[in-house]
């Protein structure tokens, strides 16, 4: 195995790991808003969110960027519950600040917290040789979060399909449940970790 | 729900649990000398007490092998350590009268702490650098 395939799959093996449910649930508070025919609304914050990873990567590089583990580790969740509490507050997307097209800015932002939790980590075990597996790490937390975003819109498609079996009401009205059921779920679990997490 | 939430907690914990083993090949003496890093929280987790050189030299034995292409084991030699900021580097050395090519390897660090525990290992083989990846469950592998 070539040193770059390794580092692939040591990112990829991360984000797909259960252990790694707080980027998990993160991608699925995002992913909550949106339905099939929204995809190109979800290719932007999914892209916007592997900004924000690369971003971080080069300040790692640099050196530009070093914040406390812990601290940083306490922002991860909190990201989760703001987007958790965006999805929950903005009910009409279409009357929201830039008509809701905010949402990739800080899909952005947040994904720069997600990567300075992992580049602190690498930086200090690969203290020597940064940049390859920085790039490969990356390039492998990527290629996982496509395979999570995908479960993820199985996962929703199966919520919206139990919200619609039990009661009958326009699909506006589905994925307005789906929005809060999903939301609350992840924002209680993610608050809870800040609290654990919490450095004060 | 109320069997969900708590599991979902217990999957909080999010830090990279990984090791990085280098191999070196030394012309002097036809030795190999390999280099573990391994965050020292993790290693101090790991021994359950204070990490002096002889726990960290018994533990060390115990989850890294190293097996000629006959499949007998190299008998490894302690050779130190240091720390580096959050970082413990451990050193042990071996005969290697054949060179790095066709040595079995095995890093089971930590493998007894974590789950999602990934060992990864470097060496550089006839100028050709190469990696292995070690997870849970992994037998040995080859270098090559």
């Amino acid at each position: 195995m070539s040193e770059l395939a390794a580092y692939v799959s040591l990112g990829f093996r991360h984000i797909t790991d259960l252990e790694a449910m707080d980027h998990i649930l993160f991608l699925l508070a995002l992913a909550a808003i949106y339905r099939p025919r929204d995809w190109r609304h979800s290719l932007w914050v999914v892209t916007a969110f592997t900004v924000g990873h690369s971003l971080t990567l080069a300040l790692a590089v640099t050196g530009a960027l070093v914040l406390p583990t812990r601290v940083i580790e306490f922002l991860i969740p909190l990201t989760i519950v703001a987007t958790c509490v965006e999805n929950l507050v903005v009910r009409d997307r279409q009357r929201a600040l830039w008509r809701g097209r905010y949402r990739p800015v800080f899909a952005g932002v947040f994904g720069s917290v997600h990567g300075a939790g992992f580049a602190n980590y690498l930086r200090s075990l690969f203290v020597d040789q940064i940049a390859l597996p920085l790039f490969g790490f990356n390039v492998g937390i990527e290629l996982g979060q496509l395979v999570v975003l995908a479960l993820a819109a199985g996962v929703l498609a199966v919520v919206d399909r139990a919200f619609a079996l039990a009661t009958v009401r326009p699909s506006g009205a589905v994925l307005r449940l789906r929005v809060i059921a999903v939301s609350g779920f992840v924002a209680l679990i993610a608050a809870r970790w800040a609290m654990e997490r919490s450095p004060f | 729900m109320g069997a969900i939430v708590p599991l979902f907690m217990a999957l909080a914990a999010h830090p990279l649990h990984t090791t990085l083993t280098q191999l070196a090949y030394r012309d002097p003496d036809h030795s190999v000398e390999v280099t573990v890093r391994v965050f020292a929280d993790d290693f101090r987790a790991v021994l359950a007490r204070d990490v002096t050189d002889s726990a960290a030299a018994a533990y060390l034995r115990s989850a890294f092998t190293l097996t000629d292409r006959a499949g007998q084991p190299l008998a490894v030699v302690w050779c130190g350590m240091k720390r580096t900021g959050d970082l413990l580097w451990l050193c042990l050395r071996a005969a290697a009268p054949g060179g790095l090519s066709g040595l079995r390897v095995r890093v089971a660090l930590l493998f007894d702490r974590y789950e999602d525990q990934i060992n990864i290992v470097q060496a550089i083989l006839e100028g050709r650098r190469v990696a292995l990846l070690f997870t849970h469950g992994d037998a040995s592998k080859p270098l090559s």
